[in-house]
């Protein structure tokens, strides 16, 4: 019995940062109606950054994230702005062009390809960080403390995105060009900037979250690709666009994940959270937390 | 016998009435009229006939059968066709294939489609602009295209909605002729538009509906003089009482 | 000399060339190229169907592939049926699934329906690699199944040699053509065009969008699931991860994509030009430059989106225009839009 609660506070916490990494995928879709195939590979050029930010500086890894969500923003920003920008111009009058789904995934495979030429295939991961295999006891239930730590980030960060949409000027005007870009366009929001900032955010989320993963997580060229798909379920489970939506989302995935096994194979496990993903696809298509768009 | 008939016609959109017991009836070879100010239910009207809403109350029938929550491309087949306030033309296609794509309800060979789309542009003078791409042509020309569509499916009852909007007076004009010469060729028209001239012209009828309600019927001078039609379009002030 | 006619000339040119060319080129590994090749085109012609005439982006048609390559297998091998009989059963089975898979599916707007097919396809690889009974089917889950390369002959679609499979995958490739022309010129096609194009417009003009999406689902994956047949008598060896993968589904809609979905020459173009970019480079490049045909591919596929969202064989089938203008001289008119575009 304790193990099962064991499994299941570290499955929350784990799921949390499945929400987390989820965060920027929820808010790129809510805002430019696309689907970022590239989003996995962000997180992993993240992975990336945050492996050498952390080993050529030596710093605590979370210091880390000083250096890598700038970093991560402006990379998403430029590259909405330079690759994505002109299939929206192109197709303007499409609500939600399908050619981007296509050229994020090309960008998918650049960068994977070209990170795994550049670095190789080997595992990575660092060997002596102050959280790597921590644990917290609590009575006689083990805590993974990097996912401790994770679990913190992933709650403050999607708070501060949601202050940020709420309160700021630019979250707004980002929260009205996702629900009527044409009406927003006339109000005098640029409609352009407004994705690049939100392409900005969810890249630089994605950048938090790998900073999250690293302590603990392996990483390689398509370490990208797992979170992916999950990414893919989270949103649809929580609901496109919606923050909290991603979080409790990716708690979902992250407790089935961590339970699941008790009973089940490890692949039956990935065809439950198929199967989930499905049946929420076909009963309730906007997700638990999820505005009804006009689909 | 009347070939259409709408009774106490109700449609809600969560708690807004767009529609509101709206009851009229239209007899074979009529062209009738539906005027009524900006937001007064037309449009949601003409969609619940047309199948794309299902009616929250009242009966539609069509030719005597009750049509009530039809799909669109069973009531073409039976014979309504309709016209879309925004033009809905296939952009990429050439103008014979997009009236072939209406053809094709009365035939399953292409040639003979092709054949009877071919009949259709040159009735509506239109046959020079076959083989152009829907998508580069005029709004007039678009709206033209949307008839030729609409008339391929050769209808008994053809819903036009709003199809003069954005055209110039002497392309209205053209528009009413066109319209015209339909009734010759024995098809029923219900007819929403804003452009005062033509649907006075063009009308045996007019219904004119504010608020979701039918507020007057009758011939277009009878209409016109109506104290409640003019305090709908003008406010209080204007009626001469 | 009309343009038709200069047309239908060149085709039976290449047509003569193809057939042809296993008499003059003898190695089998350049054969073996290009049956992969050919390969590759049908199933971008066949996915063609769904992706490109009713305008949908299904990205977990390897499923189809995969069901026709088990069912062949497992009805030869457990129960003695030839190939051939299996692969109509496939082809039925996937057609089936096709449907059922498209009945909740197409209801979706583009990017919904996008997620849907990858989340049916890895659904269904994973459900393959975990069974190894299905009753008295045996199945193997990841081990896969191997075919041994007895009783050669026709009736058991085993040969020595590289050339039959080479004619069997290009009749199948012509054939997948001709049928594709014929659709985009008859009722059905002008049907899937006008609801993938304007769906409220087609069913105000009597087009049931839905059955007709259905209609090209079912051939799509028949056709699909026919390829899987081939691939496993070609290969001999089929297991969940090679028949039933995403990267194969996204290679086949990328190609198609790049070739120009939509139209019938588009899925051959994309494989004729991508497939031996993708051999090339992981032949001469494999061991020094890994994954370097994927970096050209994603290069390629965003630049074409970009500059030529319907695809290479828009610039192309002009550039060919001209070129038999410059030869034939004539107005090099195009061809006529209506018939498909």
């Amino acid at each position: 019995m304790i193990y099962i609660l064991e499994d299941a506070i570290n499955g929350v916490l784990m799921g949390s940062i499945y929400g987390l990494t989820a965060l920027g995928l929820t808010l790129i879709f809510g805002v430019l109606k696309v689907i970022n195939f590239a989003h996995g590979s962000l997180l992993m050029v993240g992975m990336y950054a945050a492996y050498w930010a952390i080993i050529l500086t030596g710093v605590h890894p979370y210091v880390a994230l000083v250096i890598v969500a700038p970093v991560m923003y402006l990379f998403g920003y430029y590259l909405q702005d330079i690759v994505i920008k002109p299939i929206f111009k192109a197709e303007k009058d499409v609500r939600e062009p399908i050619t981007v789904i296509i050229v994020t995934t090309g960008v998918w495979y650049i960068l994977d390809n070209l990170t795994l030429l550049i670095f190789g295939p080997t595992y990575r991961n660092i060997q002596d960080n102050p959280l790597k295999g921590k644990m917290l006891e609590i009575g006689e239930v083990f805590i993974s403390v990097p996912k401790l730590w994770g679990f913190v980030t992933a709650v403050i960060t999607a708070a501060a995105v949601y202050w940020f949409l709420q309160k700021t000027r630019m979250g707004r005007a980002i929260r009205a060009t996702s629900l009527d870009r044409e009406a927003a366009s006339l109000m005098g929001i640029n409609q352009f900037k407004v994705y690049n900032v939100a392409f900005g955010i969810g890249t630089a989320t994605a950048g938090i979250a790998a900073v999250t993963l690293v302590p603990f997580y392996n990483i390689f060229p398509s370490v990208g690709v797992l979170f992916d798909i999950k990414g893919f379920i989270i949103v649809v489970l929580g609901g496109l666009g919606s923050i909290g939506g991603a979080i409790l989302g990716g708690i979902i995935i992250g407790l089935i994940e961590s339970i699941a096994p008790q009973f089940m194979t490890a692949t039956w496990t990935e065809a439950i959270v198929y199967g989930l993903f499905l049946v929420v696809l076909f009963v309730k298509p906007s997700g638990l937390f999820g505005v009804k768009y006009d689909w | 016998m009347n070939i259409l008939e709408i009774k106490n016609l109700v449609k809600d959109f969560g708690g807004l009435r767009a529609v509101d017991t709206l009851s009229l009836s239209i007899e074979e070879g009529e062209i009738l009229g539906l005027i009524g100010p900006n937001g007064a239910g037309k449009s949601t009207a003409f969609n619940c006939i047309a199948g794309v809403y299902p009616p929250t109350g009242g009966e539609i029938y069509f030719a005597g059968e009750k049509i009530n929550r039809s799909k669109p491309w069973n009531l073409c087949k039976k014979g309504l066709a309709r016209t879309f306030q925004i033009v809905k033309p296939f952009s990429s296609k050439s103008v014979l294939y997009n009236v072939m794509v209406g053809s094709f309800v009365t035939t399953d060979k292409t040639s003979v489609a092709k054949e009877k789309a071919l009949n259709v542009l040159r009735l509506l003078q239109f046959e020079d602009k076959k083989d152009e791409r829907a998508g580069n042509l005029t709004i007039a020309e678009r709206k033209r295209l949307e008839i030729a569509r609409a008339l391929a499916t050769e209808p008994k009852l053809l819903l036009f909605d709003e199809v003069m909007a954005g055209l110039r007076p002497a392309e209205v004009d053209e528009m009413v002729q066109i319209i015209q010469n339909l009734r010759h060729q024995g098809i029923t028209i219900f007819v929403i538009e804003h452009i005062m001239r033509a649907i006075m012209a063009l009308s045996d009828r007019i219904v004119v509906i504010h608020f979701g309600k039918k507020i007057a019927e009758g011939s277009p001078q009878e209409v016109a003089s109506d104290e409640n039609v003019i305090k709908a379009y003008l406010g209080d002030e204007y009626v001469i009482s | 000399m009309t343009r038709q006619n200069i047309n239908r000339f060149a085709l039976i040119l290449v047509g003569v060339v193809a057939f042809g060319l296993p008499l003059v080129l003898r190695s089998p590994t350049y054969l073996h190229i290009l049956i992969l090749l050919y390969l590759y085109a049908y199933l971008t012609s066949s996915w063609n169907l769904v992706g490109g005439f009713a305008g949908v982006l299904p990205l977990g048609h390897s499923a189809f592939i995969g069901i026709g390559a088990y069912a062949s297998t497992i009805l030869s091998l457990q129960y003695g049926i030839s190939p051939w009989l299996g692969m109509i059963v496939g082809g039925i089975l996937a057609s089936i699934t096709g449907v059922l898979i498209g009945l909740p599916t197409f209801k979706m707007r583009g990017a919904y329906f996008a997620l849907a097919t990858i989340a049916f396809g890895e659904g269904i690889r994973v459900m393959v690699e975990n069974v190894d009974n299905l009753g008295p089917l045996k199945i193997n889950g990841p081990r896969g199944l191997q075919i041994p390369p007895t009783n050669i002959g026709f009736v058991n679609y085993m040969f020595n040699g590289k050339e039959p499979y080479y004619y069997i995958i290009l009749v199948m490739l012509l054939g997948i053509l001709a049928i594709t022309y014929f659709i985009s010129r008859s009722k059905l096609g002008y049907y899937l065009n006008a609801g993938g194009e304007e769906p409220e417009a087609a069913m105000a003009l009597g087009v049931n969008v839905a059955r007709a999406k259905l209609i090209a689902m079912a051939m799509s994956s028949f056709f699909t699931a026919l390829a899987g047949t081939f691939y496993a008598q070609f290969t001999l060896y089929i297991h969940p991860k090679s028949v039933i993968s995403l990267d194969f589904s996204f290679e086949i809609a990328f190609i198609a994509l790049i070739g120009g979905r939509g139209s019938i020459a588009g899925p051959v173009l994309g494989a004729l030009l991508l497939r031996p970019v993708s051999d090339f480079s992981r032949i001469y490049f494999g061991a020094t430059l890994p994954g370097l045909h994927l970096i050209i591919f994603g290069i390629v596929l965003i630049l074409v989106m970009i500059y030529q969202p319907r695809g290479l064989q828009e610039p192309l089938t002009r550039a060919y225009n001209r070129l038999l203008d410059k030869i034939f001289g004539g107005t090099g008119k195009k061809e006529i839009t209506h018939e498909y575009s």
